[in-house]
């Protein structure tokens, strides 16, 4: 709980980067990845995701303030960014928990 | 018990139920002005930090750009100075053939092509202290030793000298090799014009009665077949007589001013 505390601002801050600094870059919307520009939001949700312990939820629950974060300063409805991140996080969660197992190196 | 197993819910049907309750919350939000008021609020707290962050990106992408396209602007540089030299020659070429054009204007106004067959050249060097002049017009245009040589307001240069293929000297009538007869215009006085090197000409052979005035203007004969007759060679600038000498002699002004001269005609048939 206290870590989502913690990225809450943070993921506003990155949103701020992203919809206001990055979005001059033009390289990242000519090369990107279907014409979008880079998108830390995303990044850094499912790099948290993923990172984190699989019965966690951390993850889902940064894609839903990401997804938030990034709806109010898009032009979308509120909820499209959230929908997408929320799925995501899902997703990522359902395949570590399901088929990744992960060697814990328990202390002798 | 039994009850309990009712109320638990298995996780599929959680997870449905928070998507379906979600998409229910996001239509109410964007069906009322709830989204618009959330997203001012939103908009106010961040716009200091937007701003600053805007002019931030703006610049860096700017001089990323500015580095980027440098290459570009090389390349249209270079392609654009080409182009430039380009316009430039042509430039040059049109203001010369201008030039050209208006000589030849000028020689038809006065109507030098009916006396004589003239033949265009340009000065392409100077030699003053040779009293003399190189042309770019040589024997491959049918040029000839001694071929008079006038300027466009038929004032006397002098005559070619060496012919080369190309090109022409001209040796001027002020060089000391030039000699011929020539008269002030409007009287009988003849006399023998000579160069004393140095852009200096002299009338001599004049005879001491007759009266020279200063300013009188000096033009060719046809005596001696060297040149044809009346060519403007120049004016009187002062009279030298003598007592003891049966001759008197004066200098002359040329007509032509050899700083200024770059086109000139050399008369090929007279």
């Amino acid at each position: 709980m206290k870590k989502i505390l913690i990225l809450i601002p943070f993921f506003y801050i990155l949103t701020l980067f992203q919809t206001s600094f990055l979005i001059h870059f033009n390289v990242f919307l000519k090369g990107g990845f279907w014409g979008y520009a880079l998108n830390p939001i995303l990044i850094a949700v499912i790099l948290i995701t993923v990172l984190e312990k699989p019965e966690k939820n951390s993850g889902i629950f940064l894609g839903v303030c990401g997804g938030f974060f990034l709806d109010i300063f898009s032009e979308n409805f509120i909820g499209f960014h959230i929908l997408i991140l929320l799925g995501l996080s899902f997703f990522i969660k359902f395949i570590l928990r399901k088929y990744v197992r992960t060697p814990i190196i328990r202390p002798a | 018990m039994r009850y309990n197993k009712t109320m638990k819910l298995s996780p599929r049907v959680k997870i449905g139920l928070i998507i379906v309750l979600l998409i229910v919350l996001f239509i109410i939000v964007n069906l009322t002005s709830f989204s618009k008021e959330v997203k001012n609020f939103f908009y106010l707290i961040s716009s200091p930090i937007q701003k600053t962050l805007w002019r931030a990106g703006d610049n860096l992408s700017d001089f990323f750009e500015a580095i980027s396209e440098i290459e570009k602007l090389k390349k249209e540089n270079e392609k654009l100075l080409l182009k430039n030299q380009a316009l430039t020659a042509e430039n040059a070429r049109l203001k010369e053939l201008k030039k050209e054009n208006e000589v030849l204007r000028e020689a038809l106004e006065i109507g030098l092509e009916k006396e004589f067959k003239l033949l265009l050249a340009e000065v392409t060097g100077k030699d003053i202290s040779q009293d003399a002049l190189l042309i770019n017009k040589g024997s491959k245009d049918g040029i000839l030793k001694d071929f008079p040589v006038i300027t466009r307001q038929k004032a006397l240069i002098g005559r070619c000298g060496e012919v080369y293929e190309n090109f022409s000297k001209v040796i001027l009538i002020s060089s000391k090799e030039s000699s011929f007869d020539a008269k002030i215009s409007d009287s009988d006085i003849q006399g023998l014009v000579k160069g004393k090197g140095n852009l200096k000409i002299f009338l001599d052979l004049v005879p001491k009665e007759k009266e020279i005035n200063e300013g009188a203007i000096i033009v060719t004969t046809a005596l001696g077949g060297i040149f044809p007759e009346g060519l403007l060679v120049g004016e009187i600038k002062k009279v030298f007589k003598s007592d003891i000498q049966p001759w008197q002699e004066a200098e002359i002004k040329p007509a032509f001013d050899i700083k200024e001269l770059e086109t000139l005609f050399v008369i090929t048939n007279f």
